[in-house]
């Protein structure tokens, strides 16, 4: 089960550039901070699908290498995201973002 | 291991306050206040000490002269930071946190010196990271603090959806160029469309970070919320790292496509200068007001990098010493009143020459030096980054940066008219500041003056910096 | 042709369940169609004859990633529809933002030149042993940075999780 020698690559770079956009729009016209930053996992995943394609059509490990850097980073990431967010829910009862609005100009 | 030294110092303190946390008995946690900022003391010192340069582990990491400067640079910003927390970490409410507050500033500094010393786009984003997500933790530090929690959020979201960004154009970097490590993509990089929008993309992430305009509008939010020190750490070193990587990078990796990132710097420069400085005009809160003329100032920055030159990189490292220096001594006082009293918006300032007059000129001496007029050191490093554009040919855009400066000029002198001309039925009342924070800003003038003064100081910088052409 | 139809499969799946990850109302449904998307694209690393990222993949993403969301939707009690959306408009340029994103990406993509890719043997670099080997040779001090980031972020989690104590 090799998908290398029937698929393009190209293909890859299409649908990594699908999952993005929607990863991208997800952050746009969410307003709950959860699905907002499920959102941006999205995004991370479509980036390590095309790092990981590349790597694989190339034969060079670097890519995958920096794939496995990518998922540690997102993990810690999330880890922080999600302790704030915690917070924002026990200072405000909401998730919202449209809540946080203390700051403002 | 030497030529790792910087960063294995900082780690070791790092685990030191660590320790220190676990073994220490919960009535003395004020006393890690003192140890942190000795230990940080002793590092910046073993930092000066010259070293050898070179690559470690197959040019993933790698050193020059300039770096362990610009590194240098970067130790003295983190050390003034931390002097000025030692009076609001003495709070009663912070006091359970003293320790958890260092360790995440001091591996938000780890961070940046590894991206510093990075000869590895994997190695720069995980400096990257590690210089960002400690600093989303540390921008929610007051908890139950509606304003704190929501810097953090903000700053975690914008963060992490720029350094998606910059990893789908590292990725596209990686595609058509095979390989991570600077020293290969930069022959490898003749700019195919596919290699430009993935510089596209790894500019925009950076630019979130540095706060140039487009892309700037998580920073007066963040600062408003987060809590003063760490406003001033963000503002000053961490701005300071990026704008220092991004010029390395800038140089080396992507030389080949040089023509085309100086006309979109072209561009963010003029945008980023004038909107930071007219939201500026607009703002009550010192710290709001602070952000956008730190954006202002992160404008002026990259006029240092268009000129291209050896003299051109010189003046960035300079101006960022300097930055470091004014925008720390202004952060300062706005931090030692707003722990005292509260008080965070201009009108509060008004009279302060009267109850508090040192303050009031400390504060005067920094805005002067922010703004650039003559005495203080902001005029040099100002007019050394108009030569640099200028000497490239860029008349009109130093044009522009000059008028801009002129506006600038305007709204900082509304600050100094509040604290010296204005009078107040109930000013700030008089207090003493603690040993700490005077010490501080007594750091910061020196360095205002010094840095001004010292000529050999932009010689030692123009020694060791590089450029295009 | 087998694996093409895998990947056909594949990539649909991971569309559906990403734009369902967007539509769904309750934040609970939203979580379960992103693990959907993260299986699918574990396939697609097993695809790649990637395995160790396919295993990596499920186990940081599927395991750990989406069990803190579920733990945080669960602990919030959070599993309520979102009261009002955006107004139409927003969504509309959102969307309309993205797409046109999608069209550059894919413009772009299509002059993409293939010559450095002409290794159409099988590739041998995405197993454990291979990986492995390469992780602890040339990328031993990004490991080593990486549990530096690990150690803040649980100082900064705990930090910002731990009672107030006054």
């Amino acid at each position: 089960m090799n998908a290398l020698n029937s698929i393009p690559i190209s293909y890859y770079l299409m649908f990594c550039s699908i999952l993005f956009c929607i990863g991208v729009i997800g952050v746009l016209i969410k307003r709950n901070a959860l699905v907002i930053l499920m959102s941006i996992e999205l995004m991370i995943n479509s980036i390590n699908l095309l790092l990981a394609a590349f790597s694989a059509y190339s034969n060079d490990p670097a890519g995958q290498i920096f794939v496995f850097f990518i998922m540690v980073v997102a993990a810690a990431e999330v880890a922080i995201g999600l302790a704030i967010i915690v917070l924002i829910y026990k200072t405000t009862h909401s998730i919202d973002i449209d809540v946080l609005n203390k700051l403002k100009w | 291991m030497l030529i790792m030294r910087h960063e294995l110092l900082l780690i070791a303190i790092t685990v030191i306050l660590l320790l220190v946390e676990i073994f220490l008995p919960g009535d003395k946690k004020s006393r890690v206040i003192t140890l942190a900022i000795l230990l940080m003391t002793a590092v910046l010192i073993l930092g000066f000490v010259p070293g050898p340069s070179g690559t470690l582990f197959g040019g993933m990491y790698q050193t020059t002269a300039l770096i362990s400067m610009l590194k240098n640079i970067l130790n003295i910003g983190a050390l003034i930071v931390m002097i000025q927390s030692a009076d609001w970490l003495r709070k009663p409410e912070n006091k359970e946190k003293i320790s958890e507050y260092y360790i995440l500033l001091l591996s938000t500094l780890i961070g940046m010196q590894y991206m510093l010393s990075s000869g590895d786009f994997l190695m720069f984003y995980l400096g990257l990271e590690l210089a960002t997500i400690p600093l989303a933790a540390l921008a929610a530090f007051e908890r139950f603090k509606e304003k704190s929690a929501e810097a953090g959020v903000k700053f975690i979201f914008s963060s992490a959806l720029s350094s998606g960004i910059l990893l789908y154009g590292l990725s596209m970097i990686y595609g058509t160029t095979g390989t991570l490590y600077f020293a290969e993509v930069g022959p490898a990089f003749t700019g195919t469309p596919l290699q430009v929008l993935g510089f596209i993309f790894f500019f925009a992430g950076m630019a979130f970070k540095i706060s140039l305009v487009p892309f700037h509008l998580w920073t007066a939010d963040v600062y408003e919320g987060a809590p003063v020190n760490i406003s001033s750490y963000l503002s000053v070193v961490s701005k300071g790292a990026a704008a220092f990587i991004l010029t390395i990078l800038l140089f080396t990796v992507f030389s080949k496509i040089a023509l085309m990132w100086s006309n979109v710097l072209y561009i963010i420069i003029i945008l980023t200068i004038t909107m930071g400085n007219l939201f500026a005009i607009r703002q009550q809160n010192l710290k709001r007001f602070l952000a956008f003329s730190s954006i202002a100032q992160a404008g002026f920055i990259l006029l240092g990098i268009i000129g291209q030159s050896q003299y051109g990189m010189t003046t960035v490292i300079y101006f960022v010493l300097v930055y470091i220096f004014s925008n720390l001594g202004a952060f300062g006082v706005v931090s030692i009143i707003s722990n005292r009293t509260g008080c965070e918006t201009i009108n509060d300032y008004d009279g302060l020459y009267r109850t508090n007059p040192r303050l009031a000129m400390m504060m005067m001496l920094s805005l002067f030096s922010l703004a650039g007029i003559p005495p203080v050191a902001g005029f040099f490093g100002k007019f050394f980054l108009f030569a640099a554009a200028a000497n490239h040919g860029l008349y009109i855009l130093v044009l522009i940066a000059i008028i801009n400066t002129i506006i600038s000029l305007y709204y900082y002198l509304l600050v100094i008219k509040a604290m010296f001309l204005n009078r107040s039925d109930r000013p700030i009342p008089k207090f003493k500041s603690d040993f700490y924070t005077s010490l501080g800003l007594i750091l910061c003038l020196a360095g205002i003056f010094a840095v001004g003064i010292a000529s050999t100081i932009f010689e030692a910088i123009n020694g060791l910096s590089f450029g295009l052409y | 042709m087998f694996s093409n139809y895998i990947f056909y499969f594949l990539s649909a799946l991971a569309l559906y369940s990403s734009v369902m990850v967007l539509l769904s109302k309750k934040p609970i449904h939203s979580v379960l169609y992103l693990t959907l998307t993260f299986f699918a694209i574990g396939g697609h690393y097993i695809l790649l004859n990637a395995q160790f990222l396919a295993i990596v993949h499920i186990i940081v993403y599927a395991g750990a990633i989406m069990v803190l969301f579920l733990f945080t939707v669960m602990l919030l009690n959070l599993n309520k529809e979102e009261r009002s959306p955006k107004p139409i408009w927003v969504k509309a340029a959102a969307i309309l933002a993205g797409i046109m994103l999608g069209l550059v990406l894919i413009g772009v993509f299509r002059g993409y030149d293939l010559r450095l890719i002409q290794h159409p043997m099988e590739s041998q670099i995405g197993l454990v042993k291979e990986l492995g080997k390469i992780l602890y040779r040339d990328y031993m001090l990004p490991f080593e940075v990486s549990s530096i980031l690990f150690l803040t972020a649980m100082v900064g989690a705990v930090l910002l999780g731990k009672k107030e104590q006054i």
